[in-house]
């Protein structure tokens, strides 16, 4: 028994919206909504009035067939059902993709001979970094080409301390400077390879000429003598580079850092030394009190440049001033640090990676706890460095692994490894804060991707709002326990797995012990003592 | 140092060096001169403002309704204050205060939006005064007054000696599947008027559903529940549905809910096609059945009276309830803005009909007698009522008016089928029509300011066309709600346990730390059921709960079995008792299975043991493999 159907014709609507004009009362009952839902309303009586739904397809149906498809909108939550579950799936689903897309390793920059100990970011560039080694080598890689752009043999006879990079304060050339731990000489190379500088390009706009890339095979840059290509003119450059400068002590230098525009520089060794570039000797000595003890680690503040910061092997903090020549303050510890970085944006938060497997942040007005303590690694930290929005940090261990942290937040955002890598000595953010840099003991520098799930190249608009969705999702459902175990389950080396175990273990019982000589002492003589107090020993000023 | 800081000035650069020509380089300290009124500055002192500002988010706009949300005047839940944790309560405050601004925009929007413009919100308007009355307009007048394109919604479909008739709409209200009583179905478009399918099944049809789309609709038959797509091809014969009288289906969760003459009420997912579960509900055949859509809760009515509540999580229903002296004979749920699935009607066969409320089923909001029993109930997207029985059907507009629990509310409309029981009523979704099945086929009436006007086309669209299906398809797929997600209480989700557990001190006079890790996660709540707990603290191994990095702890303590208590709580422990005896009796083929199976298995176990510990020799023969 087949269905016939009378036409329904949709297009005759106009003439009736028309008819419907009520011709006596001088009232039209015809109302539309801004959605095109149409209420036909049609008096048949003295006061009754009739009115239907009537849509009209012009304003459903696209006006061409690559016209898209008209949407309307009724936000009304009953229209919405399951809201929350449907929100939770995809909050779920979207934790999910997180983690499969998680693959922050990106490649490693070999070419050392031995194991890498210290690397120098070029603050003002972003694929150029310097990394020094354990045999005297200092090597400038390129991120974006994954190979060395110059490599220099024998820059110090024995380690490397510390590279860094120089300003142009001096003869508008920036290069590397860099210390031998045992040599006790600091040395400052400048090559076209790495920099070649600012670039006379005619014009006498001064903005036009800054150093942006300009080393070698990026982009812009003329290879008149064809280093990009060829490895070994390339090694014979490094080989025959001779330093700019060449400063000498008696005793090796731990840490190097330049001031961010002025042509001074500072070193630890035994002590604080702040040298000028023109001149052979040390502009002054740094030093708390007469304590003569190994300074691990010397940095300048990021704002206030003049401001110094050192940590040594006395298990100190020191503050300095390079104005008055004096040290400000001296903070001693539970444990040594040995690393330290300076805050980018909050110019008196600074950052200290400690031996006791943790990091600390300190705000300098107030030294008398650190402000947040970050726990996770389960070796020491020997190396930290901000990322350049000062919201998040990276820091590497002794345990083989290196730990990505939000600034407020006292667990680590994310762990990485790899079977290869060694122990960890020096990281760094690059500064576009989309990568993070390694150096370890097995002769690598590693890229890491700074979020794991991220997508290198481009995105489409749509993408990124897709992206952007599923992130907010997971930060708004992360409290419910099946979003946060997907979220924050990672895995760790067995080592590193084990090494927690015991860790946890230890203070456990540490704290069982506390709590049961507390209970058999008098009461309120033994008050537990909150965990950030204990860290801090003594402030002396 | 903190003086010396704010006042001191940079090192000079370059000390002799020459500067090329080039640029000082820039340095904070300077002051900074901002006019004759106001004093100079230091910049490093305000050194981000410059570079920054605020989230447009957080401005201060005027909306539509003319209410500006000034941040200032929203505040967080007075409750968020006694967080103790000071992160944590920043954090919820902004969410709370995020969440409040984000609804208040939302009410402006859908105010500018959805709003009928002079106030009207469709239907009939008589003049009462006058002595007009709605329910006095027929058909035939309705249809001489509204327009064409409304007049041609108005159709009959008439099928004789084929049986009484089912319908059902699809979710956006396009489409029309019937089902007679004796085998002719058919899907089509009634809009356009475009057939889909039509086949003649001879055999008993009791119930048909569409499932996510028009493309796939379910059929409950003589035997069993069977699947087809929109050209009418038999797609899949759900072997485990016997004898079906009523189906659902939850669109969100994909699931599709038959109840049969056995009384089960069966749960299967078409998105995988496994039978997610089977619950018996005791209580024989049920002679109705229907879905809450904000919950996904199923309703089913049965011959006792009594109507239950159902999830596929629980194998007893979350609410009985005695609504009738006789069978339940139809029940509707109430989707409309002011109930969102909160008021429930139920029709039985002495002639009552009741309105409950879903947050005390004590007692009824208001009933009332029929003459004709009611058959059939369903409920508009406005919130309109229309109940079936003998002779027609009766719409009515506002169930809630009129204080008294007996008063009977007014009639919005007769719908009159002369010498005819409506057999099945529905609403059509975002129309204005009203869809009754009988035993000469069906006819489609209208009925004024029954439907939502405004639908959203990025839930529902009516106007979907392919791609658009396909593409909501596919979401809805990824979006698929757990079934263990359906609860009564719809806003359960996401919820914070409110109650205060105390210190751990406070109830045991033990210090936390001295507690092991699994005790202290049960403490926490994140070691699951508190049997754990108890497992713990009896020396059984527990499944480890995996910490931070990934690894189960496994811990290698002897195993201890506790005696199971038989220490049952809560009423009617005597009954129970009873009837677990009772089941204890009952010869069940698998369970018979399931035993021999259990005992064989322990037995090799024991045997494996005994061979372990070297009370039996193991036989190392060629003939050991016998046994």
């Amino acid at each position: 028994m087949p269905i016939s159907f009378e036409p329904v014709h949709q297009a005759s609507l106009a003439q009736t919206a028309f008819a419907t004009a009520n011709p006596n009362g001088g009232k039209k009952f015809e109302k539309t909504s801004p959605l095109g839902a149409l209420f036909l309303s049609i008096p048949i009586a003295t006061s009754m009035k009739i009115s239907m739904i009537s849509r009209s397809l012009d304003d459903h149906l696209p006006s061409s067939s690559s016209a898209p498809h008209p949407l309307q909108r009724n936000l009304a939550p009953h229209l919405h059902p399951f809201a929350k579950p449907r929100e939770y799936t995809r909050a779920l689903n979207a934790v999910k993709i997180d983690r499969m897309f998680a693959k922050p390793f990106v490649g490693a920059l070999g070419g050392h001979q031995d194991g890498v100990y210290c690397l120098g970011k070029d603050p003002r560039r972003v694929s150029v970094v310097a990394a020094g080694g354990g045999d005297g080598e200092v090597i400038v890689h390129s991120l974006t080409l994954r190979r060395p752009l110059l490599k220099i043999p024998n820059a110090h006879r024995g380690m490397v301390g510390g590279v860094c990079w120089t300003s142009d304060a001096r003869d508008g050339k920036r290069g590397i400077i860099s210390c031998g731990k045992l040599d006790g000489t600091v040395k400052i190379w400048k090559s076209d390879a790495f920099a070649p500088g600012r670039r006379d390009d005619g014009s006498d706009d001064e903005e036009e000429i800054l150093d942006l890339a300009g080393a070698v095979g990026e982009n812009d840059y003329d290879e008149e003598d064809d280093l990009a290509m060829d490895e070994k003119a390339r090694d014979a450059r490094g080989k025959n580079l001779e330093p700019v400068m060449s400063y000498t002590t008696k005793t090796g230098f731990n840490s190097i850092d330049h001031h961010y525009t002025d042509s001074a520089f500072a070193t630890g060794s035994n002590t604080v030394q702040v040298w000028d570039e023109t001149r052979t000797a040390p502009l002054s000595t740094l030093q708390f009190g007469s304590s003569l003890e190994s300074v691990t680690a010397v940095r300048f503040n990021k704002s206030e440049t003049s401001v110094l910061a050192s940590v040594g092997g006395d298990r100190s903090m020191c503050l300095y001033d390079i104005r008055t020549g004096k040290a400000e303050r001296r903070l001693v510890m539970q444990f040594r640090s040995n690393c330290l970085s300076w805050c980018p944006t909050l110019p008196t938060v600074l950052l200290l990676g400690s031996e006791d497997h943790n990091n600390y942040t300190y705000d300098i007005r107030n030294l008398e706890s650190p402000t947040q303590i970050y726990k996770g690694h389960v070796g020491g930290v020997m190396g930290c460095d901000w990322s350049p929005t000062g919201e998040e940090f990276v820091s590497g261990s002794y345990d083989r692994t290196i730990r990505l942290w939000s600034r407020d937040a006292g667990k680590s955002r994310d762990v990485y490894h790899t079977k290869r890598m060694q122990r960890v000595f020096d990281v760094t953010f690059t500064p576009t804060a989309d990568y993070v840099l390694s150096a370890s003991d097995d002769g690598n520098v590693r890229i890491w991707k700074s979020e794991a799930s991220r997508k290198i190249g481009p995105v489409s608009t749509k993408e990124r709002q897709s992206m952007e969705y599923r992130k907010a999702l997971v930060d708004r459902w992360s409290s419910v326990s099946d979003i946060r175990a997907v979220k924050d389950r990672r895995h760790v080396p067995q080592s590193v797995h084990n090494a927690t175990k015991l860790k946890r273990e230890m203070i456990e019982s540490r704290n069982v012990k506390e709590d049961r000589r507390r209970k058999h002492s008098r009461a309120g003589r033994e008050k537990p003592k909150a965990e950030r107090k204990k860290a801090v020993i003594v402030e002396q000023k | 140092m903190d003086a010396l800081i704010a006042a001191a000035g940079p090192l000079k650069a370059g000390k002799g060096a020459p500067h090329h020509g080039r640029r000082k380089p820039l340095t904070s300290h300077k002051t900074v001169d901002r006019g004759s009124e106001k004093e100079s500055i230091d910049p490093s002192t305000l050194s981000i403002l410059g570079s920054t500002r605020l989230p447009h988010a957080f401005h201060d706009t005027p909306h539509a309704s003319g209410s500006g949300t000034s941040s200032s005047t929203l505040r967080p839940d007075p409750s968020v204050s006694k967080i103790k944790d000071k992160k944590l309560r920043a954090k919820v405050a902004r969410t709370d205060v995020a969440t409040q601004r984000a609804n208040r925009e939302r009410n402006d929007v859908n105010e500018w939006l959805n709003a009928p413009l002079g106030g009207a919100a469709g239907g009939i308007e008589v003049d009462h005064e006058a002595g007009e009355r709605t329910w006095r307009i027929g058909q035939g007048e309705i249809e001489s007054a509204v327009g064409l394109s409304s007049r041609g919604k108005k159709f009959d479909l008439k099928f004789d000696g084929l049986g009484e008739y089912v319908v059902d709409y699809t979710r956006n209200g396009r489409h029309l599947a019937i089902a007679s009583k004796l085998g002719h179905v058919a899907t089509f478009d009634w809009q356009a008027g475009k057939l889909h399918s039509e086949i003649q099944l001879r055999e008993t049809v009791r119930d048909i559903k569409f499932l996510q789309s028009e493309s796939f609709y379910a059929v409950a038959q003589k035997k069993y529940v069977y699947i087809y797509d929109q050209d009418g091809v038999e797609l899949h014969k759900l072997k485990q549905h016997i004898e079906p009288l009523h189906l659902e289906f939850l669109p969100y969760h994909y699931l599709l809910v038959s109840s049969g003459h056995a009384g089960y009420l069966k749960y299967h997912d078409v998105s995988t096609g496994t039978l997610l579960t089977q619950i018996p509900s005791r209580l024989g055949s049920p002679p109705s059945m229907t879905q809450n859509a904000h919950s996904g809760i199923i309703h089913l009515g049965h011959t006792n009276g009594t109507m239950t509540l159902w999830s596929p999580n629980m194998t007893t229903p979350h609410v009985k309830l005695l609504a009738h002296r006789g069978p339940v004979s139809c029940m509707a749920v109430d989707p409309s803005e002011r109930s969102a699935g909160r008021y429930t009607v139920t029709g039985g066969m002495d002639g009552m009909v009741k309105l409950w409320d879903g947050r005390m089923w004590g007692k009824e909001v208001k009933s009332w007698h029929l003459r004709n029993r009611p058959q059939t109930l369903s409920f508009s997207g406005r919130g309109m009522l229309a109940i079936g029985g003998k002779g027609g059907v009766t719409v009515y507009n506002d169930l809630h008016s009129g204080s008294s629990a007996d008063s009977v509310p007014a009639p919005y409309l007769n719908l009159p089928t002369p010498s005819l029981t409506a057999h099945s009523a529905k609403f059509c979704p975002f129309d204005d029509i009203l869809a009754v099945g009988h035993s000469r086929g069906i006819s489609s009436l209208l009925v004024p300011g029954s439907g939502e006007p405004n639908f959203d086309s990025g839930e529902l669209d009516v106007f979907e066309s392919r791609t658009r299906r396909r593409e909501r398809e596919v979401r809805g797929v990824l979006d698929k709600i757990r079934p263990e997600l359906i609860t009564l209480d719809t806003e359960f989700l996401g919820k914070v346990g409110d109650q205060d557990r105390g210190t751990y001190e406070e109830r045991q006079g033990k210090s936390y730390r001295q507690l092991g890790r699994m005790e202290r996660l049960a403490l926490a709540g994140e070691g699951g059921e508190d049997s754990d707990a108890v497992a713990v603290a009896n020396g059984e191994t527990v499944e480890g709960v995996s910490d931070g990095d990934g690894n189960a702890n496994e811990s290698t303590r002897p195993i201890k079995k506790d005696k199971e208590r038989h220490k049952a709580r809560g009423k009617g422990t005597g009954m129970k008792k009873y009837l677990k005896k009772k089941r204890k009796n009952v010869i069940d083929p698998a369970l018979i299975a399931m035993r021999a199976k259990v005992a064989a298995q322990r037995q090799a176990d024991e045997q494996k043991r005994k061979i372990a510990s070297g009370e039996v020799k193991k036989e190392t023969g060629a003939l050991a493999r016998f046994g």
